[in-house]
């Protein structure tokens, strides 16, 4: 196995001249230190290579912005649509818009569907994006067996609390895993968040209204890592996330102080306020 | 044509009322009419999941796939040891016990309300694949027996014996065997909770030295060789050794019969995973335990009835497709028992399935609102192949 070295000169320069970038690249047989990063830009090349060049570089590309996660479809693949439902509709109910798309998509490119996304009736995506990101090296199946084991422990414990609550604290109690972990990351999503901004050569926090997206992925990003550092050594991950889940749909715990610090943070720093500029 | 036939099973399929539950999928329409007549009628879901009748030699063919109540003092009497720890957590979580009566245990019981006790022990094994139920039916078998008053040795798991052994001693009645002192006396400590009225009219028929000052007479009863090997942990597996000679040797004087309930009895041949100091490994019969066991499965006694399970799942050194009698236990294995009752455990039928299914509805413990649905109903069924222990993790989580 030859092992090549390709220059920096002939690295196409993703930001700028992406007009140059149409045409395919030396490919490289080995598996050499910079294979890694000329294989995104060979993988980019032989993708490009089949669509009209420049057509790809014009489309929604923001200036200053670098795409990081280059997708192997070109703009012409449209999604899977992953719904029982839909397919099960019997030809005769569909409204002309339905036929008609259903007929277009017949010819069109469609992606592969990941893997996980099923068609299941338990599937839940906020549960599966938390079992991602508990993901360590990616092992999902670790992960998934430790977020099935929590939801059991906090429905147990749940359960627990029922038999052994009087008849009007029953109706209180809330038995179902899947609403305690939407509700209590629901109450750990902060309202507003700090942002570091460059200013005079300083970076000061300006406190900032935060997307959805954002604010879900902090909420369980403080989950996951109040778990995992502030637990006993021998603890193990479910019973602790199933206490800080039960503590969090209560409005108490260290998560919910969490976000709390965020907030105060946020009104400290009001005056700076202005130097946000979107 | 094959779409329009499907579609046409579906929306015939939508057209039943939702007490249905039952999976059709590919079913052709005569057979789902004749079906539709058969299914016990919905206007009373208890029926279908939970039988009153919790004396289990009254269970017969009409209560299969029907749940019957075991009361938690009789569980705890007759169970110190021996049930399955995700059972425990079950009982402990909806504060009831509950076991479905399945067809493998009620052949059983036929066998068992049938034992000629003058003839020598039969011994029935309980096969089948990981999670098919063969523990539980032991169990439902065991607290048959106890109800009808007979004694019940029941060894738990024979697989906790050939592993993870921290403390081995040599045995003090014969140099080539190891004694295990904790395992031995943790299960005298259950033998005696479950047994307690036996333990006094039962008399030793031998007189056993222990040591230079302790030693039981002649005609003492036999709770005081259980105290011996509890308080005095060295000796414990030497009382276990005479507990089962005595049981064995009076079995067939028809004073109490005999029940010998072995769960994991492929451990009993085989290897072990035990090593001496000088790392040279331990087979079975040098086990004092395990010798001692082996003569109590042999059947040359009357009295009782031998009730055995095999078990991959705790084995050592087996693949874990294994299930068939003769892939567990050996050639040695199968020569000994060989023979025996074979019985098959197998997965839920379609009626048991939906008896489980709604035995968990009425606990509440399916919380997820997609699993009262048919959709959810029909995953469950794809998901867990109908495997009782597969499908108890799937809705542990729902």
């Amino acid at each position: 196995m030859h092992r090549f070295r390709i220059p920096w000169s002939l690295f196409p320069v993703f930001r700028h001249s992406l007009r140059h970038a149409g045409t395919p690249r030396a490919v490289l047989v080995g598996s050499s230190w910079p294979a890694k990063m000329a294989a995104p830009a060979v993988k980019a090349a032989r993708a490009w290579s089949g669509l009209a060049l420049g057509l790809r570089n014009a489309v929604l590309r923001l200036p200053g912005l670098t795409q990081v996660r280059w997708s192997r479809y070109g703009p012409e693949y449209k999604d899977p649509h992953i719904d029982k439902e839909y397919y099960r509709k019997p030809l005769a109910e569909l409204t002309e818009e339905e036929n008609y798309e259903r007929e277009l998509r017949k010819t069109q490119l469609i992606k592969a569907a990941p893997a996980t996304k099923t068609c299941s009736v338990f599937e839940d995506p906020v549960i599966s994006k938390f079992t991602n990101m508990m993901m360590k090296g990616g092992n999902k199946v670790l992960a998934r067996s430790l977020m099935t084991q929590t939801l059991e422990a906090v429905k147990r414990k749940q359960f627990e609390k029922y038999h052994a609550a009087s008849a009007e604290e029953q109706a209180t109690i809330e038995r179902n895993p899947y609403t305690i972990f939407h509700q209590a990351l629901k109450n750990c999503e902060p309202v507003i968040g700090l942002v570091p901004i460059l200013r005079g050569g300083h970076f000061y926090q300006v406190p900032v209204p935060l997307g959805d997206r954002r604010r879900r992925f902090l909420a369980m990003k403080w989950m996951i890592t109040e778990c995992r550092e502030k637990k006993h050594r021998r603890m193990l991950m479910p019973e602790k996330l199933s206490h800080e889940l039960l503590e969090a749909f209560h409005n108490q715990g260290p998560v919910i102080k969490r976000k709390h610090d965020m907030h105060k943070m946020a009104e400290a720093n009001r005056a700076l306020a202005h130097y946000r500029w979107w | 044509t094959m779409l329009k036939g499907m579609t046409r099973l579906i929306s015939r399929v939508h057209k039943l009322d939702a007490g249905h539950f039952l999976h059709t999928g590919s079913q052709a329409p005569q057979n789902l009419a004749a079906h539709l007549d058969n299914q016990v009628p919905v206007e009373s879901p208890r029926a279908v999941s939970r039988t009153s009748e919790s004396d289990p030699a009254k269970h017969g063919e009409q209560h299969e796939g029907q749940h019957y109540n075991i009361p938690l003092q009789d569980l705890k009497a007759v169970f110190p040891h021996g049930l399955p720890p995700r059972f425990v957590m079950q009982v402990k979580t909806f504060n009831e016990a509950c076991l479905m009566v399945r067809k493998p245990a009620l052949e059983l019981l036929h066998y068992l309300k049938n034992t000629n006790f003058a003839h020598p022990a039969v011994r029935y094994v309980l096969y089948g694949e990981k999670g098919t139920g063969k523990t539980l039916s032991l169990c439902h078998i065991i607290h048959f027996c106890a109800k009808q008053d007979w004694l019940i040795l029941h060894i738990p798991d024979a697989h906790l014996w050939v592993k993870n052994c921290r403390n081995l001693l040599q045995s003090t009645y014969n140099k080539q065997r190891l004694d295990q002192p904790l395992e031995a006396s943790i299960w005298l400590k259950n033998f005696k909770t479950a047994n307690e009225r036996f333990l006094s009219q039962i008399k030793v028929q031998e007189k056993y030295v222990w040591n230079k000052r302790e030693s039981t007479e002649k005609g003492s009863p036999l709770g005081e060789v259980v105290e011996q090997g509890i308080t005095r942990v060295r000796n414990a597996t030497d009382a276990v050794g005479i507990v089962l000679k005595e049981l064995k040797r009076q079995s067939s004087s028809g004073i109490f019969h005999l029940l010998v309930a072995v769960d994991g009895v492929n451990a009993l041949w085989g290897r072990t995973t035990l090593k001496r100091e000088d790392k040279s490994p331990i087979a079975p019969e040098e086990l004092a335990l395990i010798y001692n066991l082996r003569k109590m499965v042999k059947n040359d006694w009357h009295g009782g009835a031998i009730v055995l399970t095999l078990s991959q799942t705790g084995s050592v050194f087996k693949p874990r497709k294994a299930f068939l009698p003769q892939e567990l236990l050996g050639k040695e294995g199968f020569d000994t028992l060989d023979p025996f009752i074979p019985i098959l455990v197998s997965n839920y039928n379609p009626k048991e399935f939906e008896s489980c299914i709604q035995y968990y509805l009425e606990n509440n413990w399916l919380q997820h609102e997609k699993a009262h649905t048919e959709d959810g109903k029909k995953e469950l069924l794809f998901l867990s192949n109908t495997n009782p222990g597969q499908l108890e993790r799937l809705c542990a989580y729902l």
